[in-house]
């Protein structure tokens, strides 16, 4: 019935169905959140005895004074600002394309889908080879252009942009195949009536498909942000395992992987856990708000 | 706006061929229909003049000026679509609103000018919902509103009032006539209602099978039927038809043997068919058995045996019994002959076309 009303039945039967699901999600996601919520409180700790001794917001502290965890935060800060618009806007414009030509389109599906399913280490090293400063393509390309010789991954300066077009490159795949699907979803109808209402080509982008696939955009948006602020495995493959020349690439969950496997620091490396965890929140609390108003199912 | 089709034909896929060889003229400021039943081609040839849909071969002209290469954009028309197409993610207001935004109108001049179409359709109570909640009649009186907007030369309606009530259907049809004769904007209403098209438009277009069938005013169409799909379409009672061979010698005297010879089809009007001796306007006569007789206040109906089929009248004035012998009187207005192909070759008015 469309306008059934929850009764205790109906709810008691639905959480029966949500069990397996829900025992799943509480052993490996929520009881991992709440240990490390309460790990970020441990100052006093003997890991091998697992016994705690105190209790307080010393983690925190040393965070909010640790110029370490600074350069992590304006990092990761930088990548997704740089990451997430650049993909969205990359992808949707491709996709458009692709939506346009029915020539060899399956196979340009499948040459923009191959970066998702190729493993991250695979495409660092292929990116290590572009970037190289005195061999790679990339510098090679920009010579016909005048440009002398950049060292991407030895430079400070460059690091953190060869970090993001590497990302960015990898994240499109996908983004392409959700965005031609919301592309195909959209009804011809709608352009038919646009043309006859007088709206060129411009105008039917952005009052017809701008506005009708503002659902795609939105999961991209969201997806790519809290994907984003969760940088790792792209840094330490395209590093070679530091965080980038002078710590041009450190970011949180480097920082954090830093403090947690290098140093044994597990009560910061958790604080910087549950930093993260209320960025992201806000950033993505912040996007649900707005989507409110502009996304239109 | 004058619209002349020149030897259209159109096929979607390259092989089958949906219309062939279309040659029709809308005159300058009429309102015309295209009648025929479902999958004609109407929407089709609607596209086609909207600018949306390219002929695959042949030319249209608006005016002396051939379009047949301009896009939807270029010929400027105003369109109802069959499937209304308003835009789910704006208000009614807006969406009526969108075409003088795309014109470049002042805000508080399209607003206006949006309150007063949404009035107009009566759909002013519902300026602040989205298409998606509104029942399919308000959804296609917003779209009329939408089409209207533009104030365009060319007016195409693709079955607009398909979803209303029978009194809100007869009350648009009446203001889209209105409308049209105020601001005598050429306008094409496409119906698969006879009932519509003969009440609203000066000329009526009859498409079947991606042919134009006839294209005269209504009053000719039912008069001087061109052929037998034509007769069979048009008029409610659908009229009588059997065969040729039904009719032993009864029309031996009063037809041209030339014309009965290559007769196959004979249609007969249920009202060309007298119970009483009409003096010069009948034809002939023919003995039927009356199976049934009905009364419904005024109107009496018979359904009549002749040499085993069945004929229907509606010009009964005696009560009847069931099972009589009833002779009948043949009108010549209403009784026509049809040939092999289905054209008329005798009855109504030959001169007209
Ligand atoms: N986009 C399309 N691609 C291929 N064939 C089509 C397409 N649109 C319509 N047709 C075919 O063209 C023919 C005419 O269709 P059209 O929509 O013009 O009919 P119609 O007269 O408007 O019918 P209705 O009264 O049901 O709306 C039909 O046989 C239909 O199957
Ligand atoms: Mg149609």
């Amino acid at each position: 019935m469309l306008n059934e009303k929850p009764t205790l039945k109906s709810t008691g039967k639905a959480l029966l169905y949500l069990l397996p699901m829900l025992i799943i999600t509480i052993t490996f996601n929520i009881y991992p959140i709440l240990k490390s919520f309460i790990m970020s409180f441990y100052t006093k700790y003997d890991f091998f005895r697992d016994i705690v001794s105190q209790y307080g917001f010393d983690n925190f502290k040393f965070l909010f004074s640790d110029p370490d965890f600074h350069i992590a935060v304006k990092n990761t800060l930088i990548f997704v600002i740089g990451v997430v618009p650049l993909t969205v806007i990359i992808s949707l414009a491709i996709a458009l394309l692709l939506n346009r030509i029915t020539w060899l389109s399956g196979l340009f599906r499948t040459v923009y889908f191959l970066p998702f399913v190729t493993s991250t280490v695979a495409i660092a090293q292929v990116w290590h080879w572009i970037y190289n400063g005195d061999y790679g393509l990339l510098n090679y390309f920009l010579s016909f252009f005048g440009v002398n010789a950049i060292s991407w991954l030895e430079s400070p300066h460059y690091a953190m942009l060869a970090l993001i077009i590497m990302s960015v490159w990898k994240n499109l795949g996908f983004n392409i195949v959700l965005f031609l699907v919301g592309l195909n979803n959209i009804n011809e109808r709608y352009y038919q009536a646009a043309k006859i209402d007088g709206a060129n080509t411009w105008h039917q982008f952005t009052n017809v498909t701008v506005p009708l696939l503002s659902p795609i955009t939105f999961l991209v948006s969201v997806n790519g942000v809290i994907g984003s602020f969760k940088v790792f495995d792209e840094i330490f493959a395209l590093f070679n395992g530091t965080p980038g020349p002078s710590k041009s690439a450190l970011t949180i969950v480097y920082y954090l992987y830093q403090k947690f496997y290098t140093e044994w620091k597990y009560g910061i490396a958790a604080a910087s856990g549950v930093v993260l965890f209320f960025m992201i929140l806000l950033v993505t609390v912040f996007q649900l708000w707005y989507s409110k108003r502009h996304v239109h199912y | 706006m004058e619209v002349t089709f020149k030897d259209v034909s159109l096929s979607y896929d390259g092989s089958r061929e949906i219309l062939h060889r279309l040659n029709f003229t809308i005159p300058e400021g009429t309102l015309v229909s295209i009648l025929g039943p479902s999958g004609c081609g109407k929407s089709t040839t609607l596209m086609m003049i909207s600018g949306l849909l390219a002929p695959t071969s042949g030319h249209i002209f608006f005016g002396d000026e051939d379009v047949t290469k301009q896009d939807a954009l270029q010929r400027k028309v105003g369109m109802v679509f069959q499937n209304y197409a308003l835009y789910p993610h704006l208000k009614v207001l807006d969406n009526i609103m969108f075409p003088l935004k795309m014109a470049k109108v002042p805000k508080a001049e399209r607003r206006e000018k949006a309150i007063k179409l949404a009035k107009l359709v009566h759909v002013d109570d519902q300026l602040d919902k989205k298409p998606g909640s509104l029942s399919g009649g308000q959804q296609q009186r917003v779209a009329i509103a939408r089409a209207l907007a533009k104030e365009p030369s060319l007016l195409l309606l693709d079955e607009p009032l398909s979803n209303l009530d029978a009194r809100l259907r007869i009350e648009m049809r009446q203001e889209i006539r209105r409308i049209q004769q105020e601001t005598g904007v050429t306008t094409i209403f496409v119906t698969h209602d006879q009932d519509e098209a003969l009440h609203i438009s000066d000329h009526i277009m009859v498409l079947n099978s991606g042919k134009i069938q006839q294209f005269s005013s209504a009053e000719t169409l039912y008069d001087n039927p061109s052929n037998l799909f034509i007769a069979q379409f048009i008029g409610e009672p659908v009229i009588n038809t059997i065969d040729i061979e039904d009719f032993d010698d009864e029309l031996t005297d009063h037809v041209d043997a030339e014309i009965l010879k290559r007769a196959k089809k004979v249609g007969i009007r249920p009202e060309a068919l007298q119970d009483h001796d009409t003096g010069a306007d009948t034809l002939a006569t023919i003995t039927t058995k009356v199976k049934t007789f009905e009364k419904f206040g005024r109107e009496k109906n018979a359904l009549l045996d002749f040499h085993g089929k069945r004929l229907l009248t509606t010009e009964i004035e005696a009560e009847l019994a069931e099972g009589q012998e009833l002779p009948l009187y043949l009108q010549k207005s209403g009784f026509y002959l049809f040939d092999q192909e289905g054209t008329r070759i005798f009855g109504g008015d030959q001169d007209v076309e």
